[in-house]
């Protein structure tokens, strides 16, 4: 370490104590991203603090990436600067908990399991799924993720009601509120959806939380055809039917998630997997209702979980993005939103593309609009394809009018791909947008969308 | 294009009780026309104003600091229907419900419902993020808009989301979504369309107390149901509405909860049956279920014509839009019933109780300037006492000019600042509909917009 970092290193201990720094090479290199590691990682515990090093970060001209669980860090390109990790998992408390108004304020690092957990005691909860043991609530947010509730609850979006953040400048402020309904200013919250801590460092959450229903089942319905398991989607979405989870997966994520417990997947198939909640009669009509539809477009199997083969596979569902991009040390992943109408057109161009390319993939379709697909070279030697591969399937999406971007992928690939869409007309704005909230470029330069 | 003194004095007024002058008032065809606008405001230093049917309850269609107020009535095309993906693409003249009727064959709806969704139009909903009484379940309008189109108070034209779920990148979308057009003029809208429900029931339940009632919707929730609409009437209210409308309110009783559930009809029926149980455990005096489309509407008539019934008893009065947690209904009822004895004005109570969000009505003459007077410092007061309770200024009306001043309530001066940073990263010289949403003061742009030299529009 040279000079000028150790003075910055005992100039930042003096802000947080010198219990709540590290600096020593093991500890930091967990800290990497994308092969950038900082000097030092702090463990604030309020906003001020947060401020104060933000506000330090701003006059020494340091760049800072916040970090929570881990779970998401791959997302976004390398960072141009990378001195001060901001690991926030030390704030993790509830705030506040008020069952009967249906709201929830939190601490940023308090993990989506804790979370559920306690929302459990009073029987709700807030529709994402754990992306990970360790993802903690303001890392989901910042990546965008998403979950298997997705169909029936949304995102982020439709239940996050307000923030409390920290901007790059050091200045704590908030935008939104605490309670289920408010158009009150302007909704800057909406803008720290999935913009990878390049706005500011989030300290309090709060959302909309929901009941739990009386009882739920998941159906799993294997086809050996994508095109029926898509057209069985498309019925099921225009049909009266009101399932809470309708995800799909191809052959290859079925083998993979039967490695990771759901073994009554049969490899050979893709699978619907659809969740219905309610009282009896309620589980009953889809029962039926779905049993007929899969019937009549030749279905292969229709299975009904019991309680822990369903816990067991949204659980898989919940972490697909993480567990396909394990597998392998060259895997990467794409995340692609399309048109429900143009699902298995996308569908049969990729695997065209991946076929060519020999790659093993594996893909998941979540809520009939978004999907993941993951590409698995068995073998290392491969990466130069899965690189083709990668920026092909890219052109092919933004040709296709759907929005891509690679969602995860090795570090190296990124010095030659742009894991983001080219920015649009819209850049401009978001240009002048980061410079409001970051006006020095203190947080995750280079990592977002436009170099952002 | 208008600019007749009385032409314009339409163009004085929204649904609040907010006024102001406009200079000229057009009529854009076309996003281009609203491009050539806005470099014509932008040569003669001209406040612009977008403008849908005027119904908004915050003052934000009105023309504050003069200016060119566009108004967007020609430009209500549905341009496209995409049933397979259920998505409509619109002009932001389009009024909301006829959307809705246009894609019904198909068996789809465009969720949001304000009251006023016979005239009020998708580009007013996108501004102020228009709520109604479905958002409990459905959500706002931000929940039901994937993309815009937008012309930049500089005249650029800019695409911000698009037709799929997301788009890698800020949410954009979402942040313009509720600006209240002090960001860009809307030009085209992708709104997502929900299927119509298989089955629908609504019940009435009747009450001698305003804390059963309350109670009653806290404790449906508990049971897992999210009814698609909880909406509540007080007993002066109620009463008001009676004797306009006979909806079968018994004039003793202290508040009516109007709820509805849909979706799959084993759910509904279940659903109802729940609703039924937990209002009679909290002492409903009488539960009341539509039994078809013809007694829905009348439950339903109670409650969509109770402004026009408080019309008849009043000749003014002011809307209300506050929330709170929807627990502390009852104590914040007994409050607004001091400051209605505190400023000697009567204020009825009608709200979507489900979501806490509050519409007071408080009744004036708005001939008597002490009246007037003292209904804005009661609605101040009000406004007060939801933060107080830990809510917000407004759940779907916006802020517009109405509330503006009142925002330090809830931000502090850094919350604000940060604030008009982002307004000014759209719309630097605060040309777009000044004098909205932040509260005046230093630094704004729009305290150096001058007003219309005279030669285009008298003053009157």
């Amino acid at each position: 370490m040279s000079h000028a970092t150790v003075s910055v290193a005992e100039r930042l201990a003096d802000l947080v104590g010198p219990s709540r720094i590290l600096t020593d090479a093991t500890a930091i290199t967990t800290y990497e991203v994308d092969g950038c590691r900082p000097c030092a990682v702090l463990l604030p515990n309020s906003a001020a603090e947060i401020a104060e090093i933000l506000r330090f970060a701003s006059a020494e001209h340091l760049a800072v990436i916040p970090v929570g669980g881990k779970t998401h860090l791959h997302i976004g390109m390398p960072p141009h600067r990378y001195d001060v990790a901001i690991d926030i998992c030390g704030m993790n408390r509830v705030l506040a908990y008020e069952p009967r108004d249906l709201t929830l304020a939190v601490e940023p690092g308090i993990t989506y399991s804790d979370i559920d957990r306690r929302l459990q005691e009073n029987r709700q909860f807030l529709p994402l799924g754990a992306a990970g043991k360790s993802a903690t609530i303001a890392g989901m947010v910042a990546a965008a993720a998403d979950g298997p509730l997705r169909y029936a609850y949304g995102t982020c979006k439709d239940f996050l009601l307000g923030l409390e953040f920290v901007t790059g400048e050091g200045i704590v402020s908030k935008s939104g509120g605490s309670v289920v309904k408010n158009v009150t200013g302007y909704e800057l919250h909406k803008l720290f959806i999935g913009s990878l801590g390049t706005l500011g460092v989030i300290t309090r959450l709060n959302f909309r939380t929901f009941p739990l229903p009386l009882a739920r089942q998941m159906f799993v319905i294997s086809f050996e055809r994508h095109s029926d398991a898509i057209v069985f989607c498309r019925q099921i979405v225009n049909s009266h039917l009101q399932p809470k989870i309708l995800d799909v997966i191809d052959p290859g994520a079925a083998a993979l998630l039967a490695d990771r417990g759901a073994g009554f997947l049969n490899r050979q198939s893709w699978f619907v997997i659809v969740q219905a909640s309610g009282q009896e009669p309620v589980l009953k009509r889809h029962r039926q209702d779905l049993a007929s539809l899969a019937a009549t477009l030749g279905a292969r199997e229709f299975l009904t979980l019991d309680e822990t083969q369903r816990d067991q596979l949204f659980a898989c569902l919940s972490q697909f993005s993480a567990i396909a991009f394990e597998t392998t040390s060259v895997a990467a992943v794409l995340r692609i939103a399309a048109l429900p109408g143009a699902l298995t057109e996308i569908v049969e161009k990729v695997r065209k593309v991946t076929d060519q390319h020999e790659l093993a993939c594996a893909a998941l379709i979540r809520a009939h609009r978004i999907l993941y697909l993951a590409l698995m070279p068995e073998d290392a030697r491969l990466y130069p394809k899965l690189v083709s591969c990668c920026r092909e399937l890219m052109q092919l999406c933004l040709s296709s009018g759907a929005a891509a971007m690679i969602e995860r992928c090795p570090a190296k690939m990124k010095a030659i791909l742009d894991v983001w869409p080219s920015p649009g007309s819209e850049f401009e704005i978001a240009r002048r947008l980061k410079g409001v909230f970051d006006p020095h470029s203190v947080l995750s330069p280079g990592r977002f969308r436009g170099n952002i | 294009m208008l600019s007749k003194p009385d032409d314009l004095l339409l163009y004085e007024y929204d649904g609040s009780v907010e006024q102001a002058h406009p200079d000229v008032i057009v009529f854009p065809g076309r996003k281009e026309h609203v491009v050539e606008i806005v470099k014509l405001a932008n040569r003669y230093e001209l406040p612009i104003v977008g403008r849908g049917a005027g119904t908004g309850l915050s003052g934000g269609a009105i023309a504050r600091a003069g200016g060119v107020v566009l108004a967007f009535s020609r430009m209500n095309h549905i341009l496209e229907v995409d049933s397979e993906n259920q998505i409509a693409v619109v002009e932001p003249g389009v009024v909301n419900l006829d959307l809705s009727r246009a894609v019904e064959k198909y068996g789809l709806y465009f969720a949001p419902d304000p009251s006023s969704q016979k005239s009020c139009t998708i580009g007013g909903n996108v501004s102020e993020n228009s709520g109604g009484p479905h958002t409990l379940a459905y959500g706002v309008t931000s929940s039901h808009v994937t993309g815009l189109e937008l012309v930049m108070p500089d005249g650029k034209v800019v695409r911000v989301g698009g037709r799929t779920a997301e788009v890698p990148g800020y949410d954009l979308t979402g942040l313009v979504i509720g600006s209240e057009g002090t960001f860009a003029l809307v030009t085209e809208i992708i709104a997502k369309l929900l299927r119509v429900p298989e089955d629908v029931r609504t019940l009435l339940a009747i009450y001698d107390s305003l804390e059963d009632a309350t109670d009653s919707v806290v404790d449906i929730t508990a049971r897992g149901i999210i009814p698609a609409a909880c909406e509540m009437l007080d007993g002066w209210t109620l009463r008001a509405v009676e004797s306009y409308v006979h909806a079968g309110f018994p004039l003793d009783s202290a508040a009516v909860l109007l709820m509805e559930v849909e979706g799959v009809r084993e759910t509904v029926e279940a659903e109802a049956s729940d609703i039924v149980e937990v209002c009679r455990a909290h002492r409903a005096r009488e539960v009341r279920r539509a039994r078809d489309n013809r007694e829905r509407a009348l439950l339903w008539k109670g409650r969509k014509e109770a402004f026009g019934a408080v019309g008849r008893v009043s000749p003014s009065y002011y809307v209300l839009d506050g929330v709170i947690p929807r627990t502390k209904l009852t104590p914040t009822l007994l409050r607004i019933e001091e400051i209605s004895t505190k400023y000697a004005l009567v204020i009825g109570n009608i709200f979507h109780a489900g979501d806490g969000n509050l519409h007071p009505l408080i009744l004036f003459d708005h001939r008597d300037p002490d009246q007037f007077h003292r209904a804005r410092a009661a609605g101040t007061a009000i406004m007060q006492l939801c933060i107080e309770m830990g809510g917000t200024l407004t759940g779907e009306h916006g802020v517009g000019m109405e509330k503006n001043e009142l925002m330090p309530l809830m931000f502090t001066e850094a919350d604000l600042e940060l604030m008009r940073k982002v307004r000014a990263a759209f719309n630097p010289v605060g040309r777009l509909n000044p004098g909205k949403v932040l509260p005046l003061g230093k630094g704004c742009g729009e305290t150096r917009l001058q007003p219309l030299p005279t030669s285009v529009g008298e003053r009157p």
